[in-house]
């Protein structure tokens, strides 16, 4: 059976920018500790030896001395210290990215992890599950969610890692510079398929991964990869939900108009300010009478996960936060009502005013997970 | 009692108190102790005496043990192969979620405060018994009950949740027992709680004159810091597994966030106790260490203040390091700082304890009998899990070794190359106390060996394998990492049969070990001036202290206890004879 055992790595593979960094800090405590360690072993060693009991020698009435305390107290606090800064330089470089290290208008995937697999939205629109496919020498950022119970989006070439979990958006960003095939895992354990919940993170070259896009590109028309984008796709469910039939821009509209809205603050009833950022937009999708907006009735419906799913929210917030002033159609009869508002004409599909998508350009059902 | 045995005229190290003579054999034969001072299983099944209390604690504890033992070969056997030797997906999620929750709540929680806490700190302070004698063996019952609860809930199925509970997985997802093992960590920590009660109030108002606080044994100090993190922790864990228990059986949003409750609340209060319980499980072992180091080194503790007040700090300043847990789940960025540079000030008291044990052996006269090797392996692996540490109460380094075999690697190092060997020190030193019997040197010292050897085979490869970025809890893992999960498994089995070996030599120390005498390692605390196995009340007159509680290192013998007419010192002395100071 040995025969058949893999040599082991010894260390891991160094992928990304972060990696490199990360390093530095981790050999850094190594040299220290391994130095400290050495100084405990030798000098126990010494005493074990030197001192083992031997005929006629007495022990010594050593109470103890304050100036080794002092010392034994200073010096390893100062090390710890130095740890401390230099280990939070670090973190901070990996949750707040610099401009230069990672750029506003970087690309950003989407991850919803799932018992147990993990689905990758590209900012394309291209999808893939446990598989995450990336070009070299690009920052990218990836923000995550769960479904259900909390997960881990852990790539060890790359030595990031953060929790995705329900409720919430985390993320990471990852400047790839080795071409490659990288172990993808769940490191929070999620339940029975924990240790299924993995997966590959391939680092291509720009090219390949140009190719690898048109591959996977669904629109025929060979038009822009941002027609499959989650804004393009959140902008389809908004018509389909009916959502343009209160939330439009016409004088009358029943609910508040939503162009524009994002990263504003607006005013909710008691007075509050609020962000109008991602999460607040999910939750007012999801649990509207957390924040009613002032001078506004309450009215919304609440869109529940059998309504909208963890996927499709993301594309629905992300198309709320590209709107620009004008940038809603207007509504036409055949705008479908709100789901639950009671209005004639429900059956009626509705056209799409909006980018024309062709209807191969449907997304694909997702394949069904093997357990 | 008087100065006139000639036998223990000269001693070369300074008991705390006038030693009791050594009975002869005819007088050990019918001369009533602890263990044959009735013997009726309803006299042990009530007792009140915390001797034997503790008995009764190291039966379930070791039998407790063995539960999680088993646990264990079976996670390390499964890991032979990258696909899982011999278990299926949710079994080997069961079966390393027994082996946490029963080592954790079940052994290394009670182990020292329960056997050797319960047995020795009457003794060592010079106390009758406990303050609370009958809370005492509540505290016994509340945990037997919380335990069978355990052991229920394994015999119905087991949970799969691993020992950290994380909602909204336990909370909704699990279909298994998980109300039972809830149920039982809430029902053991009302034990926790009692034991730490009666041993914070015992040590304040139970010493014998002249017992201050400076003379007061490290191991004293040590409990009475865990005492006091068990009182104000435990209650908030059980707090914790209630609002899980009302999440899951009535819906309410807590920590569910389609509830309307937030998950990492959960992580809060989860580590708010957790945190602070990984020092209630080492912090009894560092004390047992102080007192088997200064026996063997025939020395006085290096720093006894600095070595008291550490156990103190470490107490203190280990509550407000929690978040450390959750450095990526999500906390507030600023939030994590604070806790990381506050694990870092926490780090220091471990370091001191580390630097005072290494000098205590300097200058001393060691002999290595079983105890003694398995403190030095305490010293030796310990360093390891504290400096390993460091790595992850680093934020940055934190980032890819959370929840890697890094952070297993890393953890038993501590609790089990810490306390357990800790616990293995503790036992072999004070067995001769609690049974009159000696075991066996041979056996005893390889066992020690084997002991070692194996955990530093189990555990260093998983340092190596957590850096490569194996997650823990994986049944199935990635091919290349199989050769240091071999190692591992390895070096279990070398470790199982290290701690199979005390089953069997202590057993057999209780029919064919030779008597051990008061003292047979020489030793200068309280406990050891008072016949093997103790009277039912412990001594025959209450003792006086005359000395701080290491004296190894003078050559007075026991004519500094009389003066020049050959009287006893008075009881009320607390300056001692010329030539020797007290404690530090």
């Amino acid at each position: 059976m040995l025969a058949f055992i893999q040599v082991p790595p010894i260390l891991p593979p160094q992928a990304s920018q972060f990696a490199i960094e990360y390093d530095w800090l981790f050999w850094y405590i190594t040299v220290v500790c391994v130095c400290a360690g050495a100084v405990v072993y030798g000098l126990l060693t010494y005493s074990c030896f030197k001192f083992a009991k031997r005929e006629g020698v007495r022990p010594q009435r050593i109470l103890g001395s304050n100036k080794l305390e002092f010392i034994w107290t200073i010096i390893p606090l100062i090390f710890f210290l130095s740890f401390f800064v230099w280990g939070t330089k670090l973190y901070n470089t990996a949750i707040k990215p610099t401009p230069s290290e990672l750029p506003a208008n970087a690309p950003e995937y989407f991850v919803v992890g799932k018992q147990w697999m993990w689905k990758v939205q590209h900012p394309t629109g291209q999808r893939e599950i446990n598989e995450i496919t990336m070009p070299i020498d690009t920052p990218v950022r990836v923000t995550g969610t769960s479904e259900d119970v909390i997960h881990d989006f852990g790539i060890p070439a790359f030595r990031t890692k953060f929790d995705v979990v329900p409720g919430r958006y985390t993320s990471a960003w990852y400047h790839p510079n080795k071409l490659g095939t990288y172990h993808l895992f769940c490191d929070q354990y999620c339940g029975q398929g924990h240790s299924q919940m993995v997966g590959k993170v391939h680092v291509v070259s720009q090219s390949d991964y140009q190719e690898w896009l048109s591959g996977n590109m669904r629109n025929t028309r060979g038009e822009l990869f941002v027609d499959g984008s989650p804004a393009w796709e959140g902008a389809k469910l908004f018509q389909r939900l009916g959502c343009l039939g209160c939330h439009n821009n016409e004088s009358e509209s029943r609910a508040p108009n939503l162009e524009g809205i994002a990263g504003t603050y607006r005013v909710v009833k008691g007075g509050e300010k609020v962000l109008a950022d991602r999460k607040y937009i999910e939750n007012s999708i999801r649990y509207p009478l957390e924040h009613i907006r002032e001078g506004w009735a309450p009215i919304m419906p609440a869109f529940t996960r059998n309504l909208v799913t963890q996927a499709e929210l993301i594309e629905l917030t992300a198309y709320i936060m590209s709107l620009k002033p004008g940038d809603l159609p207007s509504r036409t009869e055949s705008s479908p009502p709100p789901i639950g508002a009671k209005m004639e004409n429900t059956l009626n599909p509705s056209p799409t005013p909006m980018p024309e998508p062709k209807k191969d350009s449907e997304p694909k059902k997702e394949p069904e997970m093997k357990k | 009692m008087s100065a006139a045995n000639d036998k223990n005229d000269y001693l070369d190290y300074t008991p705390q108190t006038f030693p009791a003579p050594e009975p002869t054999a005819e007088q050990d034969r019918t001369r009533i102790h602890y263990l044959n001072n009735e013997n009726t299983l309803r006299s042990w099944l009530l007792t009140v005496d915390h001797k034997r209390i503790g008995l009764l604690y190291l039966f379930s504890v070791t039998f407790f043990f063995l539960f999680g033992g088993i646990a264990a070969m079976l996670v390390r056997t499964n890991l032979i192969t990258p696909t899982g030797a011999i278990l299926e997906l949710d079994q080997y999620n069961k079966a390393f979620t027994a082996h946490g929750t029963i080592m954790l709540f079940l052994f290394l929680i009670p182990v020292i405060p329960g056997v050797l806490g319960n047995f020795l700190i009457p003794m060592m302070i010079g106390a009758k018994d406990l303050a609370f004698p009958k809370l005492n063996l509540l505290s016994w019952y509340v945990f037997m009950a919380g335990a069978s609860l355990f052991v229920w809930q394994l015999l119905v199925g087991g949970i799969d949740t691993g020992w950290t509970l994380y909602p909204p997985y336990s909370s909704k997802y699990s279909q298994n027992s998980i109300l039972y093992a809830g149920l039982g960590i809430f029902v053991t920590g009302f034990s926790s709680i009692l034991t730490g009660v009666n041993i914070i109030a015992t040590i304040h108002k139970m010493r014998a004159p002249g017992m201050t606080w400076g003379r007061l044994p490290l191991f004293c100090w040590a409990m009475y810091a865990t005492s006091v993190i068990q009182l104000l922790g435990t209650p908030v864990i059980a707090v914790t597994v209630v609002m899980l228990a009302v999440e899951r059986v009535f819906g309410v949003g807590i920590f569910d966030p389609n509830l309307g409750g937030d998950p990492i609340l959960f992580q809060h209060m989860f580590w708010f106790y957790s945190h602070p319980a990984v020092y209630i499980m080492i912090l009894p072992g560092m004390g047992v260490i102080s007192e088997v180091l200064t026996c063997f080194a025939r020395k006085n503790i290096f720093g006894y203040k600095a070595v008291a007040w550490s156990s103190v700090g470490i107490a203190v300043v280990g509550f407000l390091v929690w978040g450390h847990h959750m450095f990526i789940s999500g906390q507030g960025y600023y939030l994590g700082m604070v806790f990381a540079f506050l694990t870092m000030l926490v780090a220091v008291p471990s370091a001191i304890k580390v630097f005072n044990w290494t000098a205590t052996l300097y200058g001393g006269s060691i002999t290595y009998q079983a105890p003694m090797i398995h403190a030095i392996g305490f010293i030796v692996l310990f360093t390891i899990g504290g400096l390993t540490g460091l790595y992850l109460g680093t934020m940055g380094t934190d980032i890819h070794l959370h929840d890697t075999y890094f952070v297993i690697a890393h953890f038993h190092f501590t609790m089990v190359g810490g306390m357990m060997f800790a616990w293995q020190a503790g036992l072999h030193f004070w067995w001769p106390k609690m049974t009159g019997k000696m075991y066996s040197d041979f056996w005893s010292r390889l066992a020690a060996v084997i002991m070692i050897t194996g955990f530093a085979l189990t555990f260093l490869p998983q340092f190596v394998v957590g850096y490569l970025g194996m997650p823990r809890r994986y049944p199935n893992y990635p091919e290349e990492f199989q050769f240091y999960n071999i190692m591992s498994t390895a070096g279990a089995s070398i470790q199982g049969l290290g701690y199979l070996m005390p089953v069997f030599y202590l057993t057999a120390s209780l029919f064919f070990g030779r008597p051990a005498g008061n003292n047979p390692f020489k030793a200068t605390g309280l406990e050891w001036q008072t016949q093997s196995p103790p009277h039912p009340h412990n001594f025959e007159t209450t003792p006086a202290v005359y000395f701080g509680p290491y004296e190894y290192g003078v050559e007075n013998g026991l004519s500094i206890f009389t003066n020049e007419n050959g009287d006893h010192l008075p009881t009320d002395t607390t300056t001692p004879k010329e030539g020797v100071t007290s404690g530090s």
